[in-house]
């Protein structure tokens, strides 16, 4: 699975790095660092409602550090451990 | 004709307890390929002092710059100077230093220490003639210029650095030189030289200066050439024509912008691989496209830009950051303060609906402003600006 967390100006402003951060924090305390491949990605062309992430093929807008758990959970936890 | 072309700069501390500095650097171009710098330091400190550096710096540099030899100048700075009525000496002492189609330089140094003359970074013994002009014994030198020669004037203040506190005697022109010499490292510019000199005197003064201080540093180097891309056109159908034209540039290329990357990498037939590396939590991170030399964010990363570029204008405080940091903004003032002396922007008209939320602060507007005051900033460093809106 590839994710991409948008680091585009906009998305920067909303907490890019906060998010990457807790990704990072969240693969690992779950081992999945080797089956998800976590990159930055420039603009997503979501900037009003960001951060946006990217999931494979599918855009998840406005993560935020409270709605972070919950979007990990589903569109990355739960696809992986199948 | 040469490729060379001088990069000059300089800083000056004040006499602790002093708010004027009685010493005063004046630079004239009297045209494209000619630049003269003048340092004066005036008697005593203070008000007193800065009027007379003032009035001497200016009278020489404005006759230089029409065009009067250098005798001339200092015959009529000797002639109308007022003596100290206190001291009954006159004036001011000074150094000029005429830099012609940078081929040659001419000194004429009146009292001030010696100009040091850093050749491959050694110090280099140049010819000295003494003349008599108005009863005052000056020294003139005419040197042939090469690459990398670094030529270090500074006002007595320097060689007093650190007399009764921390050295018996101050430090002597043979330290200063010993020091410039181990310091020196060719990829330096001249600001950067100058700061590194007038800290280390600032410390031997204990942070407390007894004396006025100056260092003014020229430096002869190659012209280089740094092409700068922000923004999309704002038609669509000229992003061929722009980017033709920017990657026709000699020099390294710079592209600023989550969508100009994007448009850039199209145009190359490659892709963008962003990095996911925050060096900075405050700097987006820099992403690849092969075939150009940096890519970054847009108005984020040249805000700090700009605020360096602001810094280095002034007491150069925020070198200590961009000199050496990996983020985009730090990679990018180094590109442009110290690597480049001709700066191309291609900038961009394209609006970004997105940013256009007033929430954001990086709409339109402050982009095309950012643009302005950066290149405003950059013509101050003494650099070529050419910039193309599209």
């Amino acid at each position: 699975m590839n994710v991409y967390v948008c680091v585009g100006s906009s998305c920067h402003l909303k907490g890019s790095y906060q998010i990457i951060e807790l990704m990072k924090k969240a693969l690992e305390e779950n081992n999945l660092t080797d089956q998800v491949s976590l990159s930055a990605a420039f603009c997503l062309g979501k900037c009003t409602h960001g951060v946006s992430i990217k999931v494979d093929d599918e855009i998840i807008t406005g993560v935020s550090p409270e709605s972070f758990p919950e979007i990990f959970q589903k569109y990355v936890l739960t696809p992986v451990k199948g | 004709m040469n490729n060379l072309c001088v990069d000059l700069g300089w800083r000056s501390i004040n006499k602790h307890g002093e708010q004027l500095c009685g010493d005063r650097v004046q630079i004239v171009e009297p045209s494209a390929d000619s630049v003269v710098m003048v340092l004066a330091d005036g008697l005593g400190s203070g008000v007193k002092a800065n009027i007379l550096s003032t009035l001497t710096s200016k009278i020489i540099s404005t006759m230089v710059a029409s065009n009067m030899t250098l005798e001339n100048c200092v015959q009529t700075i000797a002639d109308t100077l007022p003596v100290c009525e206190v001291r009954q000496v006159a004036y001011s002492t000074f150094t000029i230093i005429r830099m012609e189609n940078n081929e040659y330089a001419e000194l004429i140094q009146y009292d001030n220490p010696l100009v040091i003359l850093l050749r491959d970074g050694k110090s280099f013994d140049y010819e000295k003639t003494a003349m008599e002009i108005g009863g005052k014994t000056i020294y003139k030198s005419k040197i042939q210029l090469k690459e990398n020669d670094t030529f270090i004037t500074t006002s007595d203040g320097a060689i007093h650095a650190g007399i009764g506190m921390s050295l018996n005697f101050g430090w002597q022109r043979e330290n200063i030189i010993e020091f410039m010499e181990m310091m020196y490292d060719k990829d330096f510019t001249a600001k950067t030289l100058a700061t590194i000199l007038l800290d280390e005197c600032n410390k031997l003064y204990g942070y407390q200066p007894g004396d006025d201080t100056t260092v003014s540093v020229m430096k002869v180097r190659q012209r280089r050439q740094v092409n700068l891309m922000i923004g999309p056109p704002s038609d669509p159908a000229d992003d061929e024509k722009m980017l033709g034209l920017f990657f026709s540039k000699e020099g390294k290329h710079i592209v600023c912008g989550g969508t100009s990357s994007t448009v850039v990498a199209r145009f190359l037939h490659q892709t963008v691989q962003p990095n996911l590396g925050y060096l900075d939590p405050e700097i987006p991170p820099t992403a690849t496209i092969k075939g150009v030399d940096l890519v970054t964010e847009g108005v984020i990363t040249i805000n700090r830009v700009l605020s360096y570029a602001k810094s280095y204008l002034e007491d150069n405080e925020e070198y200590s950051k961009w000199s050496y940091k990996q983020d985009g903004a730090s990679q990018i003032s180094r590109m442009l303060f110290e690597e480049a002396t001709d700066i191309n922007f291609y900038v961009g008209r394209a609006v970004n609906p997105a940013h256009q939320n007033p929430d954001l602060p990086i709409n339109f507007s402050i982009k095309m402003r950012l643009v302005d005051e950066l290149c405003q900033s950059l013509k101050e460093m003494g650099k070529r600006i050419k910039v193309s809106y599209f």
